[in-house]
């Protein structure tokens, strides 16, 4: 009791008491806050009186009146709404494809970074030290202007055999294209992918019986083909290599990206692949020496102890920095906007022009930004889960 | 230098399983090892000690090859140890190694850790192999931890689970690498236990170490090691009450 | 080995009773042949990789050097190598900007003097620099005419010798005394290059213009960037949620997108009558850009920092603030060094991102170059462009690297 008594009278005055000046400390913070966005506020809707403007959505559904290069099915007639939704596209397919690729490159080159043959690690180093220390803009502008735009105008396009063709506004490539008969191969291609998943299970249970090696991998990989293949020939050879050709200054079939697109997307992946790269080699690297040797000890030969102990505990070491280079790599593809790209950013920066609609589209592009950064982080984090789990166990 | 006594049950089989001649090793300009000689038979427990940085983990890690001896002559079961990898790796999976750190590989489960290797290397099926994981995870004490993953175990039970997954390759020798200096105490004993155990089923071992009680309870030879050479080598009894050298003396006298 | 390796000096020559030591190990160093042989023909698949890469590299240098030295024409960058350099800065006030060059230039000097960190004293670091410096020099026999320009250089060179020996003399003594020079040095730079009747910002350009931005934005986004962190920890949940917020939004949106903001919305934010120049609200966007990836570093420092430092503060009697001011920052900052000085490298690359809001830097200048005033190539502004960026984000990174290992971060 006497206890109580003395904690309740040594109860300090309020400018002492630290459960009063923590909350005081809060209202007076949110107080500055709330003066300070108010007066922000204040002064964005005077300016915006003063041009004769208000803050509202309505826009969206105007008609946007100006021609966007490239993507999906639009005409100067759609609304400001629909010429976002294609800009949005456009940023999707460089930060969808970038991301593959730049991962490729880095993997490889971070694999080349530690290889025991110097002349190959003095190449991969070479290109990380290179790339890594020149702004991405610079070289994203190097590719456009200095290689792409010094290629021959269509007419006296260059092309590489049958394979491609390099012009200043359109880059080409074969690509397969499906014919008649595609959907009857499908269901050879699936039936082989069901096979294949067959034969590796049975064949893995195989294995694990006897202890032998029972050359799952070769063994699916074979079936996958013979059924695919003989799917193939079934059908009627339902695809064809698309090859591009010139015509009457235009270049038709093939695969076509645009010089903005192409230029835009080598300048990501050449970046991004560089720090990739760093990623890769430090993470290999990171795993534990000992780790290795008794891999090493227990009898595992070079190639078993990458596969089931380095390479393993490496993935998890990578896998958040990496993440966090496909966030860069997406948000860097805002740079699009310098060399006329279509992207996001740049579609969103003409509607500004012809709405004058500056806040709202900006709040709603930092929104979709937002939002594709989140996306990826979410994926990224489910991956990073799965394998921690297997690692922690906790 | 007093020959080995040979434990019952080895005894009849008592050939020379590791020799070493002259060995040499040198990091950079460092001398490692200065011409180290010595022979172990089948069977036998070989205790070894010495200040650190003497080249007692030196000489093991040699042993199996995960450090290239410069000069000298080293044979594991009438094998040479050459730069030949097919030789490396028959030596190899005839010897088990037990590390200081543990080495257990964090992203398997215990089961995992000691199927792997007989799984990888030997071809052994699978569920032969996790018979016997089971077996050897009954046999050091901890049957119930199966299926957890190394971070979830003490210390203790993760360097026994070191020891069974060296055991699964049913090595002939089994090479310790001072097992129990990263221990806490209450959790050397365990440890200790189990290689009492394993040296009393006629296992060739070498340990490095500086338990004297196990040296005294449990090996046949000490050698003691300073600077890169053996300076003494004796039967515990004999090492331990009257140290023939110098440096033995003093650094017995440092211990215990 | 259960030891560190011993100096060869502290081991005695021969022991009593064990055999004599060899200092000489009987496996020499590799000679070339071995060398080769090793590193580049072990095995028939390594063999494979060196020829390939052996014709990648000859086959790509040819083509690399040839053009550099026979095709390009470089006389675009001898053109407008001012251009480049100070963008339309006035001729007559060019003065300031070398007296802010050589500013830093000294003090550059000294940090180096101070740290101890700079070429490194090998065969291969001194054939590194020989060659990087004697290019250097060529490209600018090439590029500059008229003896005031070489002896302004050399004046420049000068100092910087002179500042690493009075920081090797100074030492550590230095130190604060550094620290105090390189602040007050940023005011000086922004009064030399705007005050007593100086050119307005609108003027500055070229590669003196992303330096600017980067030293403001750098300066200005590392207090922020400790108050954001320190926000983003503290126990007051308003205060928290608020720092979180920040970091967040700006760290999910580009950096373009941000700067499209300064420009659009940033003005109808501000009261009427007050205006900000273009280039000043860039910085404010830079700044708050940079300044959320630097909470996030200084965050990552201040999660590494033990539990018991705080205890211990406390214990000791120290009041909140300069707990953090006396135990724990100083702790978490050094800690953080690496990654800030990456933090800084990005952000000095990407002050090149002002060129897409039509800033005259470095980066717009060498693009527009062949229209200006020759009708070279832009191929050769760009790559001369993408050079300088690379010469200090490069040397920037190298030194930090040697920091790191001087600092033995980790290792505390």
């Amino acid at each position: 009791m006497s206890v109580e008594a003395t904690a309740r009278s040594a109860r300090p005055p309020l400018w002492r008491d630290l459960r009063v000046l923590r909350v005081a400390g809060q209202v007076v913070f949110v107080a500055v806050a709330v003066v300070f966005f108010m007066t922000l506020t204040s002064n964005l809707t005077d300016s915006l009186r003063r041009q004769g403007l208000d803050i509202s959505l309505d826009f969206l559904r105007t008609r946007a009146g100006f021609g966007i290069s490239e993507g999906i099915s639009y005409s100067a007639n759609d609304s400001f709404l629909r010429a976002f939704q294609v800009g949005v596209v456009n940023t999707l397919r460089v930060a969808g494809v970038g991301i593959v690729l730049a991962t490729v490159l880095g993997v490889v080159m971070g694999v080349a970074r530690l290889s025991p043959n110097w002349l190959v690690r003095k190449i991969a180093q070479v290109y990380v030290e290179t790339i890594r220390n020149t702004p991405v803009l610079v070289q994203i502008i190097f590719w456009f202007f200095g290689v792409i735009f010094a290629l021959p105008p269509i007419q006296e396009a260059r092309t590489l055999g049958s394979v491609g063709i390099l012009s200043n506004r359109i880059i080409a490539l074969a690509w397969p294209r499906l014919e008649e008969g595609a959907g009857l191969w499908a269901i050879f291609v699936v039936a082989g992918v069901v096979a294949a998943a067959v034969a590796w299970s049975r064949l893995t249970r195989l294995g694990d019986r006897t202890g032998r090696d029972h050359h799952r991998v070769r063994w699916g990989l074979g079936v996958f083909t013979i059924v695919t293949l003989s799917g193939f020939l079934i059908s009627g050879s339902p695809v064809r290599f698309d090859t591009p050709e010139v015509v009457r200054f235009q270049v038709e079939g093939g695969l076509q990206v645009s010089a903005g697109y192409a230029a835009l997307l080598t300048g990501l992946v050449v970046y991004t692949g560089a720090f990739i790269t760093e990623i890769v080699r430090g993470s290999i690297l990171a795993v534990p020496k000992g780790q290795r040797e008794a891999a090493e000890a227990l009898g595992l030969n070079p190639f078993q102890q990458l596969r089931f102990v380095v390479l393993p505990q490496a993935m998890r070491i990578a896998l958040p920095p990496i993440t966090s280079q496909y966030l860069n790599l997406t948000k860097n593809s805002s740079l699009a906007i310098a060399i006329g790209f279509p992207d996001l950013m740049g579609v969103s920066r003409t509607i500004i022009n012809q709405s004058g609609k500056a806040t709202e589209m900006l709040l709603i592009v930092m929104a979709t930004y937002l939002s594709m950064s989140l996306f990826i982080s979410l994926v990224m984090n489910t991956i990073n889960r799965r394998v921690a789990l297997r690692g922690e166990g906790r | 230098m007093s020959e080995p006594e040979a434990r019952g049950g080895a005894l009849e089989t008592a050939d020379d399983i590791i020799v070493a001649q002259d060995v040499k090793k040198w990091f950079g300009r460092f001398q490692a090892l200065r011409g180290v000689s010595t022979t172990i038979r089948r069977g036998e427990v070989v205790v070894v000690i010495g200040p650190s940085g003497s080249g007692k983990s030196t000489l093991i890690r040699c042993i199996n090859r995960l450090e290239r001896h410069d000069a000298g002559m080293i044979a594991v079961d009438g094998i040479e140890l050459t730069d030949d990898i097919r030789d490396i790796h028959r030596i190899r999976s005839e010897i088990g190694m037990v590390f200081q750190s543990f080495n257990l590989f964090p992203h398997l489960t215990v089961q995992q850790n000691i199927t792997l290797a007989p799984r990888n290397v030997r071809g052994v099926p699978k569920a032969t192999a996790d018979e016997k994981a089971r077996e050897l995870l009954e046999r050091v004490g901890i049957p119930e931890q199966a299926a957890k993953y190394p971070a979830q175990l003490s210390g203790g039970q993760q360097q026994r689970v070191a020891i069974a997954r060296a055991l699964a390759m049913e090595p002939k020798i089994m090479l310790f690498d001072e097992p129990t200096s990263a221990l806490d105490p209450e959790m050397i004993k365990e440890v200790l236990d189990v290689m009492a155990e394993l040296a009393g089923t006629g296992m060739t071992m070498i340990v490095v170490t500086h338990e004297i009680g196990f040296a005294k309870a449990v090996a046949d030879r000490v050698l003691f090691f300073d600077e890169g050479s053996i300076v003494e080598e004796s039967p515990p009894d004999r090492f331990f009450t009257e140290p023939q050298n110098e440096r033995s003396q003093r650094f017995l006298s440092q211990i215990l | 080995m259960s030891g560190r390796p011993l100096l060869p000096e502290e081991v005695p020559l021969v022991l009593e009773d064990a055999r004599p030591v060899e200092l000489a190990p009987p496996r020499p160093p590799a000679t070339l042949g071995e060398w080769i042989r090793g590193n580049l023909f072990s095995s028939p698949f390594n063999t494979v990789l060196t020829v390939v890469a052996g014709v990648v590299i000859a086959l790509g240098g040819y083509g690399v050097l040839r053009w550099i030295f026979v095709s390009a024409d470089w006389q675009v960058v001898k053109a407008n190598l001012r251009v480049f350099m100070i963008g339309r800065f006035p001729l007559e006030e060019t003065w300031r900007i070398w007296a802010s060059a050589y500013l830093a230039v000294f003090l550059a000097g000294l940090s180096v003097g101070v740290t101890g960190i700079g070429v490194r004293r090998t065969a291969a670091g001194a054939a590194r620099w020989l060659i990087l410096g004697g290019l250097v020099v060529y490209a600018l026999i090439f590029l500059l005419d008229g003896l005031r320009v070489w002896v302004s250089i050399a004046a420049g060179a000068a100092l910087l010798g002179i500042g690493i020996a009075v920081g090797r003399a100074g030492g550590r003594s230095l130190r604060i005394p550094l620290a105090i020079g390189w602040i007050a040095s940023f005011l000086l730079v922004i009064l030399l290059l705007r005050g007593f009747g100086g050119v307005p910002p609108r003027l500055w350009g070229g590669f003196v213009l992303n330096l600017v931005v980067a030293v403001v934005g750098i300066s200005l986004s590392f207090p922020a960037g400790v108050l954001l962190a320190l926000g983003r920890r503290s126990s007051l949940p308003v205060i928290r949620f608020f720092s979180i917020g920040v970091i967040e939004i700006v760290r999910g949106v580009p950096l373009v997108t941000l700067l499209i903001f300064g420009q659009f919305v940033l003005p109808l934010l501000l009261p009427s009558g007050v205006r900000l120049a273009p280039i000043l609200r860039a910085l404010v966007m830079i700044t708050i850009f940079a300044a959320a990836y630097v909470a996030e570093i200084v965050r990552g420092g201040l999660q590494g920092i033990h539990h018991g430092q705080y205890e211990a503060a406390r214990a000791l009697g120290l009041p909140a603030t300069r707990m953090m001011l006396l135990i724990i920052l100083p702790q978490a900052l050094r800690n953080t060094i690496p990654a800030m000085i990456g933090q800084f490298i990005s952000l000095f690359k990407d002050t090149s991102l002002i060129a897409v809001l039509g800033l005259n830097d470095l980066l717009d200048v060498s693009r527009n170059a062949p229209r200006l005033e020759f009708s070279g190539d832009v191929k050769e502004a760009l790559l001369a462009a993408a050079l300088l960026f690379w010469i200090v984000a490069y040397s920037m990174s190298r030194w930090s690297q040697r920091l790191e290992r001087r600092l033995g971060v980790g290792e505390r």
